[in-house]
């Protein structure tokens, strides 16, 4: 297993060797597993809520967004009422939300390009899209999107032209957002599994466009 | 304003607009103890016992310096065991005693042992 | 008290809403970020303060201020969160960009203040 050293946000970029399951702990881990213990051994924990929160976890991953924008996009229906209320959607569609949060459904169009960012912390459509990737939770990203959401969009790829709104959201709050992208040209023949496949993580958070299956392999 | 104010003023995480490098796309596959911690933070919050609000708090509280050389989980960890010192339903004591008995079982140099006792 | 729909419906249930259940923006109202610099914990960032947007939605439901949930109260005067647009070439002087990129965020009712259009 090859763990890439965990990213925080100093300047060095070495931070920690990797951690295998045979070498010492680090001080944090051990910690991190005194707490638990502890809070059991309080009975203010039961034994296996961690384990079944993780199970939770490991359930929410990207494809679960990428559902949902592939039902909005062959849905108007249903792309009306998740614009309308973005978690009773998705719960309608079976992804129960296990937090407070609520969530709205961001649509790009060919006047606005929307980007989420979370400036002060890391706030992120979890129940979606499962964990967010290291760089959102860094300072470039949440320093630079909110001053400078085109310089960020091109360190993607992106461009976005001058005519077209981009909209940066900033999360502070309960609300999570998730950015619906437009669908590429020539999907009108895919299925809805096929549409589903051609979303990534990246585009629900606005970073990136979703390509359409002849763009797949573009340089 | 004098010049300590901003400390107190602007919080170590109110980065938005600050001048920053150029975005490294770096993810890492969350070490499992980084997951349990994910975990215990929403199971924490399930229970109100520290809420997700309180976390965020608890994590600016440990001050510039922590913020920006621990990692995020790092913090997070650090930040619960402070915020439950805080409300009484642990002792400093205690955790320290603790920890010394999960790491001595690391010395027994049993790798198994890494593995959650429960829960 | 101030004409809105939802108003309307509680006339038609005969029922008085409490007040806090009233949003006190609505959509298109002109309001100015609170200036105030809370000690130990906030969530309207700096780069806002004293900003002045433009009331995009209102959120529902109302929920407990998150500032004072950092501090564990849980329970308490649920009020409305409101997501304001900002363009960003009124938060940053030297934004070169479009004109027409903006900000939406939301934020709290207690940290917004009315000001005319």
């Amino acid at each position: 297993m090859n763990n890439e050293a965990a990213a925080h946000d100093g300047d060095h970029s070495h931070s920690h060797a990797p951690v295998q399951q045979e070498e010492h702990p680090t001080y944090y881990e051990i910690m991190e597993i005194a707490v638990r213990e502890l809070l059991v051994d309080k009975k203010l924990l039961g034994p296996g809520e961690i384990r079944r929160q993780i199970e939770v976890l490991d359930s929410r991953t990207p494809a679960l967004g990428a559902k949902v924008v592939a039902r909005a996009w062959v849905d108007p229906a249903f792309k009306a009422r998740l614009l309308e209320n973005g978690r009773k959607s998705c719960e309608e569609f079976g992804i129960s939300f296990y937090d407070d949060t609520q969530l709205i459904v961001l649509e790009n169009t060919e006047k606005i390009h929307n980007v989420i960012v979370c400036t002060l912390c890391s706030c992120y459509p979890r129940v979606l899209l499962g964990l967010p990737p290291d760089w959102y939770k860094l300072k470039p990203y949440r320093a630079r999107t909110v001053s400078e959401p085109r310089a960020v969009l091109a360190e993607f790829g992106t461009v976005i032209p001058d005519d077209v709104e981009v909209r940066v959201s900033d999360s502070t709050a309960m609300v999570r957002y998730l950015v619906l992208p437009r669908r590429p040209p020539g999907t009108e023949a895919l299925t809805e599994d096929e549409l589903a496949a051609l979303v990534t993580r990246d585009a629900m958070i606005g970073v990136i466009t979703v390509n359409g299956p002849d763009e797949k392999e573009a340089p | 304003m004098t010049a300590t104010e901003q400390h107190v003023k602007r919080l170590p995480n109110d980065i938005g607009g600050l001048p920053a490098a150029p975005i490294q796309q770096v993810e890492h596959p969350l070490e499992p103890w980084e997951k349990r911690c994910h975990a215990l933070a929403d199971v924490l919050d399930y229970h109100k016992i520290i809420n997700t609000e309180e976390k965020r708090r608890g994590v600016e509280a440990l001050g510039a310096e922590m913020v920006n050389s621990l990692s995020y989980y790092e913090r997070w960890i650090v930040a619960f065991a402070n915020i439950l010192f805080q409300k009484g339903i642990l002792v400093p004591g205690e955790l320290a005693l603790k920890m010394e008995e999960v790491e001595a079982r690391f010395h027994d140099s049993d790798p198994g042992a890494a593995a959650p006792r429960d829960s | 008290m101030r004409p809105d729909s939802t108003e309307s419906q509680a006339s038609a249930a005969n029922v008085v809403f409490a007040e806090r259940e009233i949003p006190i923006f609505r959509v298109g109202d002109v309001v100015r970020v609170a200036e105030r610099s809370p000690v130990g914990h906030y969530r309207v960032p700096t780069y806002l303060r004293g900003k002045t947007g433009v009331v995009e939605a209102v959120i529902e439901p109302p929920g407990v201020d998150n500032e004072d949930e950092s501090f564990g109260r849980n329970a308490g005067i649920k009020l409305h969160y409101y997501r304001v647009s900002f363009p960003m070439t009124r938060l940053w002087e030297n934004y070169k960009d479009s004109p027409s990129d903006a900000l939406h965020i939301e934020v709290f009712e207690t940290g917004l203040l009315k000001e005319k259009p």
